[in-house]
Formats: structure tokens, C-alpha cells, sequence
């Protein structure tokens, strides 16, 4: 084996295969005889929403002062009330001195507004770091519960992580909202939150107890030696070290996170796949939607492995 | 300055009893200097261990200064900042550089400001030999390097006493000295010693009593010259011959 030879036909090959993959995907579609309509997507990313303007109360057009795009309509009521309405110069309704009454329209204002796409995606953004947060906190504390000597301690972290991970997520989320969420009467974005801040938190658990683990006796052993005490040893010695070493396996954590969020759509929280179905109902294009919903979590999902990547890096000092 | 009453530990587990630490006495004077040789096994470290708490004893009574670590009521955390461990291990913090290795639990512990902290940590660093190391990590470090960064950073929390569980058995025989030579320097300057090793000549040269154990008991007590040269138990005939 030659290390240092040259990797180019292996790239290459592996362009090739790519290529080949894309040229089988797009054969089978071609088949199926679909019509893309990739225009109707990016509306739902941004679109441009026109409000009607109206009259407020019957007066008199005082004064009309046109720049540029955006008009200011001025309406004077015969009490002296003045009342400044900015549409879009296209769109005036009225003219200087014409007579106007409660709920005319004087024309249209146009505001670009974050369409479906991109209100769901931030949905799913802050429900996973929200319950990505919560999870680890959670997971920190029943890690540490799980090497507790205290018989109940450890007991009931460890029935919690058994519970957690011996059932379906998605049956977790129904019980957090119809039952729990009823019984405590939660909103359905309470419920979600909680139902995966649970769920991470029973996973996370286990990683942080086998970071905890794997740093060795004698460390905990310095620490104490040196007169510190059980928590100051934890904290400045053992866990920054665990923290370290769990990186990897917490990252790919919350990237699950972020993928089973989508579970949350069951109990109508509108996230980024529920946002998909809803625009699926409109505009038929099943194809586009879901490939570009993918898309979109997989950019949440690689920025993500990229900032923890950063992190790994900046870790490796005392390597 | 430290005063071991028949301590025992006793280990049991899957019907098998291991006396490790079987009814051992001792007492140790302010500024004596006590190594223990013994073959492996016979539970001089686990002894050792008992001494500042890191190991539990069944039975027995151990003092520090007048202070029983037996007694439920005692600290033990005040015991051991002031009774300081070096390990055959190092057991160096890993994530912190050498500087903040010695500072830690000067600041944690004996609430030292940061500035008193790292100038005494410097002090140590020139005492020890590596002043011009203070910013490396401990994995950019050879083993005696890291073992005299551990033994300042025992001394920082100017301790009473100094415990050395084997200190030089994971060097290199190379570095060997310059650890025994740190040590030797700290025995001159007064420090209570207790080091278990199986460095014959650090004991011949530093002890001011040596003691050998076997299967959790103490066998044989002297001076040097006299263990050296004329043992009394066959045991310890036995494992002289042995070593030296």
C-alpha cells in the first residue's frame, strides 16, 4: 500500500457512481410519466402578501404624497381627524378631494412574508433546541442518578430510562398530549416539547453515564485526593473530560432530535413536515415538497454536525 | 503525625476473602520519612490509600494529626487537602495545562485567590525542575515530567503529609532519578514521607525506617543498615535476595 499515491481515480469512481445513482433516479421518474412544478414551490418559502387598506372612518382625501413606490394617502374626517395610509403607488383607490366613507378601499400595501416552508422550519428549530436543552439536562442528571450509589436514586432512573426506550416515540407523544396533556391541561406545543425533552433525555442519559465511565478511577481518585469534594470533582474534573469524549455520540443525538421532531406534526404542531402535508394539499406536488422538505433538514441537521465538528476541534488542545 | 491502629481491610466477594490490610499498627513522627517495600499483593497500597481515605478500612483506627478518619463525624475532604498523594499513574488532569493542574485545587479548595495561586504554583514549578512547562498540556509531557508536575501539584496544598503509592514503577528507567530526585530534596527539607516503592536504593539512601509487608501484615520494621544488612525474618531474607 502506498499512503501518499495519488486518490484520483477513486474520486473519480466515486463521481461516477454518484452520477450513475442520479441518471437511475431520473430514469424511474421518467417513467412514471410526473410533471415537476417546481415553480409553485418557492412561494412557500416567501411570498408577497397584499393587505387591502381601508378607509378608517367617511371623510375627505387631504392630501395624496406619492414616493416613489409607497404612497401616503391622507384621509381628513369633517371633525378634523387625520388618518395616514401608505399603499403602494399602483394600487391607489382615490383621488385628491374625493369623498370616502368607513371601509372604502384606498389601495393595496404589499409586504414580503415568510411563507409555510420557512415558518415550519423555525418551528422545528425551536421545538428540538428547546427539548434538545431540556434533554440534556435531563440526561445529565439521570446519567449522574445512574451512578449513584443510592439504591432509589439509581432506581428510578434507571426505570425512567427503561421506560423511555422500550416504547415508540410516537406513542409517547400521544399519551404526553391526549393523556398527560389532558390531565394537566398542556398545550399541544408544551406536550411536544416534553415529550421529546423526555425521550432525548432517557438516551442522552445513558451516553453521559458511559462518558462518566470511561474516565478513570484515578482521576476522580486525584481529585479527591487533593481535598476536593464529590460535586467540585465532578464538575472540574470529571465531566469536562466525559464531555469531551461524548461529543460524538451527543451530536448524533441531537441530530435524531431534530429528525423525530417531525413526529410532533400528529399532534398538529405545524413543524416542517407538517407544513409539507399541508402544502401537498394544495398544490399536488408530493415529488418537490418532500425532496425539498429533506433539504431542509438536512441543512438544520449538517449546520448542526458542523458547529459540533467546530467544537471537537477546539477541544483537541490538550490531545 | 500519623498513628495506624490494627487497621484491616478485608475484601469479599464471590466467596472469596482477600484480608489485604490485616491488623497493620504504625506510627509515623513529624518529618520521618517511612518507605514500605513488600512484594505485590501485600497490600501496601491498599494501605497506603487507607491513610488518606481513598480506601475504606473495616476495622481499625487511623489519626492525622490527632484526628481519627474512623470517626463518622470527621471531614475527610479537610483530612486529604492536608495529606498530599502522588500516584503510580500520575493522574495528571488531562484537560488542563500544567499551571492550572497545580492551581485548581488551591483555588477550589484551600480558596486561594488566582494571582497567590499560580505564584505559588510557579514556586513548586522551579522547585520540581519544569518552570519552563507551565502552559503544556500533561500529554506533551514524558512520564517524570508529569510525575513531578503530580508530586507540586500535591505540594501546592502545602500538605502535612506526603503519601507516594509506587511513584516511579510507570517510568521509563531513565526518568527514573530525576523523580527520586525531587523526592530526595523533600525528605531533606523535612516533609513526613510515606512512600511505598520498590526503588531499594531510594529506601537505603532516604528511609529513615523501612518496613516490609506481606499478605496485609507488617513483617519487619528497622533502619536501613539493619534491613539491608541483617534482616531478621526469613520472609524478608527471602525477598531481598530476591530484589537486590
Amino acid at each position: 500500500m502506498n499512503a501518499t499515491g495519488d486518490t484520483w481515480p477513486w474520486r473519480l469512481l466515486l463521481a461516477v457512481i454518484l452520477l450513475g445513482m442520479a441518471a437511475a433516479i431520473w430514469g424511474a421518474v421518467q417513467k412514471i410519466d410526473y410533471e415537476w412544478r417546481w415553480y409553485r414551490v418557492p412561494q412557500y418559502f416567501f411570498y408577497k402578501a397584499e393587505d387591502l387598506q381601508k378607509a378608517p372612518f367617511d371623510g375627505q382625501v387631504s392630501a395624496i404624497d406619492g414616493q416613489g413606490r409607497v404612497t401616503a394617502v391622507t384621509v381628513t374626517s369633517a371633525a378634523g381627524e387625520k388618518a395616514v395610509l401608505e399603499v403602494d403607488s399602483a394600487s391607489v383607490k382615490v383621488e385628491l378631494e374625493e369623498e370616502v366613507f368607513s371601509g372604502d378601499a384606498v389601495g393595496f400595501s404589499s409586504s414580503w412574508k415568510m411563507g409555510p416552508l420557512i415558518m415550519g422550519m423555525w418551528t422545528t428549530i425551536w421545538i428540538s433546541f428547546v427539548s434538545g436543552i431540556l434533554g440534556l439536562i435531563i440526561g445529565l442528571l439521570t446519567g449522574l442518578a445512574r451512578i449513584s450509589k443510592n439504591f432509589t436514586i439509581n432506581g428510578l432512573a434507571a426505570v425512567y430510562i427503561e421506560f423511555i426506550r422500550g416504547t415508540p416515540l410516537l406513542v409517547q407523544i400521544f399519551i404526553a398530549y391526549f393523556f398527560v396533556g389532558t390531565v394537566f391541561n398542556l398545550s399541544r406545543n408544551v406536550a411536544g416539547v416534553g415529550a421529546l425533552a423526555l425521550f432525548a433525555g432517557a438516551y442522552i442519559a445513558e451516553i453521559v453515564r458511559a462518558g462518566i465511565q470511561s474516565i478513570s478511577r484515578g482521576q476522580m481518585e486525584a481529585a479527591r485526593s487533593l481535598g476536593m469534594t464529590m460535586p467540585q470533582a465532578m464538575l472540574d474534573i470529571i465531566l469536562p473530560q466525559a464531555l469531551k469524549r461524548i461529543l460524538p455520540p451527543l451530536s448524533g443525538q441531537f441530530i435524531s432530535l431534530i429528525k423525530d421532531s417531525s413526529l410532533v406534526s400528529v399532534i398538529a404542531i405545524t413543524d416542517l413536515t407538517k407544513s409539507g402535508r399541508e402544502i401537498i394539499t394544495s398544490t399536488f406536488a408530493t415529488f418537490e415538497v418532500w425532496l425539498v422538505i429533506a433539504a431542509m433538514y438536512l441543512i438544520i441537521t449538517s449546520v448542526l454536525s458542523q458547529l459540533v465538528f467546530y467544537m471537537e476541534r477546539r477541544f483537541a488542545v490538550s490531545d | 503525625m500519623i498513628k495506624a491502629v490494627d487497621v484491616k481491610r478485608i475484601f469479599t466477594g464471590r466467596g472469596i476473602t482477600v484480608r489485604a490490610v490485616d491488623g497493620v499498627s504504625l506510627e509515623v513522627a513529624k518529618g520521618e520519612v517511612v518507605v514500605v517495600i513488600g512484594p505485590s499483593g501485600s497490600g501496601k497500597s491498599t494501605f497506603l490509600r487507607c491513610i488518606n481515605g481513598l480506601e475504606s478500612f473495616n476495622s481499625g483506627h487511623i489519626y492525622i494529626d490527632g484526628v481519627d478518619l474512623a470517626d463518622r463525624k470527621t471531614n475527610i475532604n479537610k483530612i486529604r487537602a492536608e495529606v498530599g498523594m502522588v500516584f503510580q499513574q500520575f493522574n495528571l488532569f488531562p484537560h488542563k495545562n500544567v499551571l492550572e493542574n497545580l492551581t485548581l485545587a488551591q483555588i477550589r479548595v484551600r480558596r486561594r485567590s488566582r494571582t497567590v495561586a499560580e505564584e505559588k504554583s510557579r514556586q513548586l514549578l522551579v522547585k520540581v525542575g519544569i518552570a519552563d512547562k507551565e502552559k503544556e498540556y500533561p500529554s506533551r509531557l514524558s512520564g517524570g515530567q508529569q510525575q513531578r508536575v503530580a508530586i507540586a501539584r500535591a505540594l501546592a496544598m502545602d500538605p502535612k503529609v506526603m503519601l507516594f503509592d509506587e511513584p516511579t514503577s510507570a517510568l521509563d528507567p531513565e526518568m527514573v532519578g530525576e523523580v527520586l530526585d525531587v523526592m530526595k530534596q523533600l525528605a531533606r527539607e523535612g516533609m513526613t514521607m510515606v512512600v511505598v516503592t520498590h526503588e531499594m536504593g531510594f529506601a537505603r539512601e532516604v528511609a529513615d525506617r523501612v518496613i516490609f509487608m506481606d499478605q496485609g501484615k507488617v513483617v519487619e520494621t528497622g533502619t536501613p543498615e539493619h534491613f539491608f544488612t541483617s534482616p531478621r525474618e526469613e520472609r524478608t531474607q527471602l525477598f531481598l535476595k530476591q530484589v537486590l
